[in-house]
């Protein structure tokens, strides 16, 4: 991707260049690429085959006396500026949105809020590697809120025994979609355990995560997470907005995970991932936080065969428990709640997909973060998905929310994003 | 069973010869060089150059379109244990190679060292951007045409750079690369003499394609490129450009279409139908799983194509 960027520059500068040093071959300087003219050039049926070869021999012999005019491609001081630059990519997410109700109850921070057009998220995406021990990466988000550093990070690249280190502001890799960018959702809105639990942004904070490799035939990793436990849209059921301090090793946040990975074949995939988050809560200091999880990933991709067809199921349940109260450890003390989404994609056609997505979370009385959420909330989705290219793409999606303590909510995005720079890779 | 565990637990120095064993002997059994290329065309490449000494996999199948593979979690897992790996370069494995790379946990194979090789580095490259390019001329590769391994005199380069650099990383078998490089070269140039007898009917012939991945195998093998079913790089063929091509192909009496089986050939099956040429789906690369070499996957293209034409130019 660097290098796509740095030839980019590069041709941009280079082609001034070119017109000063070999004035005689602008012509064929300005052409994008070389055979493009000549299947312009006979588009036109008159032209018998045997001009067209004439003609294109005519303007290969003139693109060579470019070529031996001009100096080889990424090659020159400028090159080298532009290969130091990080890979940029800015992401645009906006969505027109309609609501059966004026004040919907919305969880995720980066979900349309209310009828109308919204700005989603504009975000900034830069990576680079700082040194031959260490890859940086950047996600800032901007929103009408303002900035926000969603994730900013190093990753080690050589230290032994199959280990890496991730230090900054990262989500921590708590499941699986929770460590993902709004660009990579199958839905438009963030899922509603994911809101619950953790809170609108997804569950980050600044810290340090190690992860081994293991040595095993199949693909197992081990993941050690610790982060400040505190934010109020990214760590609600720990500290949240209330920021206690940490005056001990116990006022962090501690997410610990292992990922599995099942090559069924060529064409099928499977990973299954158990997952767990410790921390204080700010209910009382002393209280603490328990959340369990455990999420699957079941993929169908042809790859034996030429096909565009992609079907997947993504599921994963949450436990949370959570101490309201200190040394009187009644069951009424205790608060658990479970939360639950599942969803099958389909792409069936190179620009086409739909999905379908099912939601629940169940409450609890009294509880201190959600005093409305006392019962089970369920919502049904639905989208239509269409990519004109891997770079944009457009979204019909309807949504329909029925939380037991109040009336049902419809809802209807028409979302749409684009992303220009460089097309940064996704994980599985 | 327990007297022989007794036995053991008196001999300290026999555990720890039986541990030795169990440790070292799968290593020992894996002495051959590990190397992992991203696409077939590669690993066909790097087994010519290696030959016994070194064990090749591909991360892609032949039938996978390269640009569009998933960063599945196993293929790091091949990386983590390789000592070489090969890319093609040019932005063509950027959707998916930096994750896996970035996973695999292996400094001896990140791009900067010995171990990573862009091949695109060595190849005489197509089609490289001379102006400013941006997406809106679709899915263009700045740097250059990556589909450069289908032209025999790249794969020349590629396998004598391979062959230097496990020369390098395996400098005992250094000779040994050096020759296996050359004897495959040797052979190519037999080939390419067949190749160019078995096309020489038909040189200068203008063919249509479905991507811009074939203009270094016809330029090889002295067909003419006269215009691509995908309206730009990545774009699908829309009705209207299709029109176009389907009269071009009749004004110029094209015999023939050619595309990966990667591609959807309902398209240019029509097209082939309306404008009387003949389709053509070729691998997207040697299928190095059955042991296909790279002289066999050219040997079976220019003979599908070669047989294609025949069949048009009798028809005619």
């Amino acid at each position: 991707m660097l290098a796509r960027w740095a030839a980019m520059a590069l041709v941009l500068l280079d082609t001034g260049g070119v017109a000063r040093a070999a004035p005689a071959s602008r012509s064929a300087a300005s052409r994008p690429a070389a055979s493009a003219p000549a299947s312009r050039a006979s588009t036109r049926p008159a032209a018998p085959a045997d001009d067209l070869a004439d003609l294109q021999r005519a303007m290969e012999a003139d693109r060579q006396a470019g070529d031996a005019a001009r100096p080889k491609a990424a090659t020159g001081f400028a090159s080298v500026l532009q290969s130091l630059n990080p890979d940029l990519s800015l992401i645009l997410d906006i969505a027109l949105a309609g609501f059966s109700d004026e004040e919907p109850p919305v969880t995720g921070g980066h979900d349309p809020q209310a009828s109308g057009f919204s700005l989603q998220a504009l975000e900034l995406a830069a990576s680079a590697s700082v040194d031959p021990y260490f890859r940086f990466n950047a996600n800032l988000v901007f929103s009408p809120e303002g900035v926000e550093v969603e994730e900013v990070y190093a990753t080690t690249l050589a230290l032994p025994w199959n280990l890496q280190l991730r230090a900054g502001q990262l989500l921590t890799r708590f499941g699986r979609i929770n460590a993902t960018h709004l660009h990579s959702w199958v839905f438009s809105d963030q899922v509603l355990v994911l809101g619950k639990f953790f809170g609108g942004d997804g569950n980050r904070g600044l810290g340090a995560e190690l992860s081994l490799l293991m040595p095993l035939p199949w693909h197992v990793e081990l993941i050690a997470t610790a982060t400040n436990a505190a934010g109020e849209g990214t760590a609600r059921s720990f500290l949240g907005g209330s920021d206690l301090g940490v005056k001990g090793p116990g006022d962090l946040q501690y997410t610990a995970a292992v990922k599995q990975f099942f090559a069924l074949g060529d064409n099928w995939s499977l990973a299954w991932g158990l997952s767990g988050a410790f921390g204080p809560n700010a209910t009382e200091r002393g209280n603490r936080t328990e959340i369990y999880g455990t999420d699957l990933y079941l993929k169908y991709r042809p790859i034996t065969h030429g096909s565009y067809t992609v079907v997947s199921l993504d599921a994963e349940w949450m436990f949370r428990r959570r101490q309201v109260a200190r040394h009187r450890l009644g069951p009424d003390d205790v608060l658990g709640d479970h939360g639950f989404y599942a969803y099958l994609f389909w792409r069936f056609t190179r620009r086409w997909g739909v999905a379908g997505r099912y939601e629940y979370v169940s409450g609890v009385e009294d509880d201190p973060l959600d005093p409305e959420w006392t019962s089970l909330r369920q919502r049904a989705s639905g989208n239509i998905t269409f990519w004109p290219t891997e770079f944009s793409r457009v979204r019909l999606q309807y949504d329909y929310d029925r939380p037991a303590w109040r009336d049902p909510v419809h809802a209807l995005f028409l979302a749409m994003e684009i992303a220009v720079g460089a097309h940064g890779a996704h994980a599985f | 069973m327990r007297r022989v565990l007794r036995d053991l637990v008196g001999r300290p120095r026999l555990v720890l010869a039986l541990v030795l064993a169990l440790v070292l002997a799968p290593a020992a059994a894996v002495a051959k060089l590990n190397v992992v290329a991203t696409v077939p065309d590669l690993a066909a490449l790097a087994r010519e150059a290696g030959g016994d000494g070194v064990q090749v996999t591909a991360l892609l199948l032949p039938t996978q379109d390269p640009h569009f593979a998933d960063a599945r979690p196993h293929l790091a897992l091949q990386l983590n244990r390789a000592k070489l790996v090969l890319v093609v370069g040019l932005g063509l494995e950027a959707g998916w190679l930096p994750v896996l790379l970035g996973g695999a946990r292996n400094p001896a194979v990140q791009s900067g060292s010995d171990g990573y090789l862009d091949a695109s580095t060595v190849a005489t490259l197509k089609e490289v951007p001379r102006a400013r390019v941006d997406r809106s001329m679709g899915d263009i590769h700045p740097g250059g045409n990556p589909h450069y391994l289908a032209d025999p005199e790249n794969a020349v380069r590629v396998v004598r750079a391979i062959a230097a650099r496990l020369a390098k990383l395996d400098a005992a078998r250094a000779a040994t690369y050096r020759a296996n490089a050359e004897r495959f070269v040797t052979s190519l140039r037999g080939a390419q003499r067949r190749w160019a007898a078995e096309l020489a009917p038909y040189a200068r012939t203008p063919i249509v394609a479905y991507h811009r991945s074939w203009i270094y195998f016809a330029e090889a093998m002295g067909l003419r490129i006269v215009e691509h079913l995908e309206p730009k790089p990545g774009i699908p063929p829309s009705a209207a450009h299709v029109l176009r091509v389907v009269q071009l192909m009749r004004a110029s009496k094209v015999p023939l279409i050619v595309q990966e089986e990667y591609y959807p050939d309902r398209t240019a099956a029509l097209v082939a139908q309306k404008a009387g040429a003949r389709l053509v789906v070729l691998r997207g690369g040697a299928d190095v799983r059955r042991g296909e070499t790279y002289l066999q996957r050219i040997d079976a293209m220019v003979r599908q194509v070669a047989s294609a034409l025949r069949i048009a130019r009798g028809s005619r």
